[in-house]
């Protein structure tokens, strides 16, 4: 049993990596990793404009985001990416990569769950903050900027890594459109063996285990050393670390 | 900008005819008033009269229904771009009752913030402003504490050195001890004290009656949406003019 695992590492571990690679599209988990950076690369700012533009009073930016967002949660992120690869070509007529169907959906379906987070961090952090940054002469989205969105964003940072987990384990589904990721991989060494399904599987399902599990790790990371900062406890800044925080560090 | 040059005996703060309703609620009924350059005003009257509405439509945090309000020469409620808005409030100070200091900034930063990022105030002249003010508040050893480590009444006074580093020539503050143990009121209203003594214009919706006798050049009371009674403290205190001032100062001493 493990021995059959560790023989299919051996065999097949360059196709697991980069898939076809020279001698086809990057794939495996290169692709795999790939297209969970982009997406969520992407789809967080994303999710902020959405967020604001569902938060705004015009209703030129309120409605069609209010009901993009809705339309996206309410239906399953199968149907987008088969839609995206059957639809958009016969509308445009042009010809698109798998690999960018794939990104641009998980871009549109994520960043829709995440406004939905970061509206939440927005609207839970109340009046007060916001209007004592107006009262400042802080600009909206200055205030949004400087104000609003750090403690937001870090009061909601165990969600946003849920829905970035939730994306990384997104990209499998681009499996169905022939996006030759890890997924894709997988299922063609299980082609070719046959008769061995669950260790080559047991291998997919450990590889993405370690990937979501390390996204975790940091976030938890990230978000003790904010929390040290902000309480204070972190080491006291030094007279001479101080002069240059004040003249390169960003406020967060 | 449509501003006009204010002259040294223009008042800082002119209303006119302000009113405002929440729906069918008519929370200010006609306010006609003025502010004089360095004056401090008081304004009290029992809850719910529209104090606290009065003092925020001051720099626009509410819009008023009708009437308007000169601050500094600037006609605050005329429609303008939002720019200019942003500019005109940078330059009225404003103290709240729930300090609303940014938490996830240290003190130092929550007063520098502004300054860098309204005014485009160069950073290292923009701390060392903040280090001055936080000496003024005495609080120069807390630079580097965020609001969660520092008590009510610290947080009340880096909130106001905040508000003064934009160097606005008026201040408003909304009940800014309210929310104060009490034995915290009395190093904001040292603060307080000290800018007044300065010459700043203020103005200042308070219970602390106290503070209206010493520091306050004219005490307005407010009651239902209206200022009934507007005269210099001591005048005010010892011969209220209206049923509804006398009984409301009959009640503050019980």
């Amino acid at each position: 049993m493990i021995s059959d695992i560790v023989a299919i590492i051996r065999d097949y571990w360059l196709l697991l990596l980069i898939g076809q690679y020279p001698n086809g599209p990057l794939g495996g988990l290169a692709a795999t990793l790939m297209l969970s950076v982009l997406a969520i690369a992407f789809a967080f700012p994303v999710s902020i404009a959405l967020a604001l533009a569902r938060l705004s009073k015009s209703p030129f930016l309120n409605w069609p985001v209010t009901a993009l967002v809705y339309f996206t949660r309410g239906v399953p992120l199968l149907m987008l990416i088969l839609w995206g690869y059957f639809l958009v070509p016969l509308v445009t007529g042009a010809n698109v990569p798998a690999f960018l169907t794939m990104l641009v959906t998980l871009v549109v379906y994520q960043g829709a769950f995440l406004s939905e987070v970061v509206r939440g961090g927005i609207v839970a952090l109340g009046h007060g903050q916001m209007e004592a940054a107006r009262a400042l002469g802080h600009s909206y989205l200055g205030a949004m900027r400087y104000v609003i969105l750090p403690q937001a964003l870090y009061n909601v940072i165990p969600s946003i890594i849920s829905v970035f987990v939730a994306t990384i384990k997104d990209t499998t589904l681009g499996y169905v459109i022939n996006v030759p990721d890890l997924t894709f991989a997988a299922s063609q060494i299980n082609n070719q063996l046959l008769t061995q399904p669950f260790q080559v599987f047991f291998i997919l399902a450990a590889v993405y285990y370690v990937i979501c599990w390390s996204l975790s790790r940091v976030a938890v990371l990230t978000e003790r050393r904010i929390t040290r900062r902000r309480a204070g406890t972190a080491p006291q800044p030094t007279a001479k670390s101080l002069k240059l925080a004040a003249l390169t560090d960003q406020p967060s | 900008m449509n501003t006009t040059v204010p002259s040294n005996n223009s008042p800082m703060i002119q209303l006119k005819g302000v009113r405002k309703s929440y729906g069918l609620y008519e929370v200010l009924k006609g306010i006609d008033a003025e502010v004089a350059r360095g004056e401090v005003v008081v304004i009290c009257g029992p809850s719910g009269s529209g104090k606290s509405t009065l003092i925020r439509t001051v720099n626009r945090l509410e819009e008023i229904g009708s009437g308007s309000i000169v601050c500094d020469g600037n006609n605050i409620h005329q429609p303008m771009p939002a720019r200019e808005l942003n500019l005109l409030r940078s330059r009225i100070g404003f103290v709240f009752q729930s300090f609303n200091l940014f938490p996830h900034l240290s003190a130092i930063d929550n007063i520098a913030i502004s300054p860098i990022r309204v005014k485009g105030v160069p950073r290292e002249a923009a701390y060392a402003k903040a280090t001055q003010l936080l000496e003024r508040v005495g609080l120069a050893d807390k630079a580097h504490a965020y609001p969660g480590q520092l008590s009510g009444g610290q947080q009340q006074r880096v909130a106001i050195a905040r508000a003064l580093a934009m160097e606005p020539p008026v201040m408003l503050f909304d009940e800014p001890t309210s929310a104060l143990d009490p034995e915290m009121v009395g190093e904001v209203l040292a603060v307080m004290k000290g800018l007044a003594a300065d010459g700043m214009t203020m103005m200042c919706v308070t219970h602390e009656m106290g503070f209206a006798r010493d520091v306050a050049d004219r005490v307005w009371f407010i009651d239902q949406g209206q200022i009934i009674e507007s005269a210099p403290p001591d005048e005010f205190f010892s011969r209220p003019q209206t049923t509804r001032a006398q009984r409301f100062l009959s009640d503050l001493r019980h």
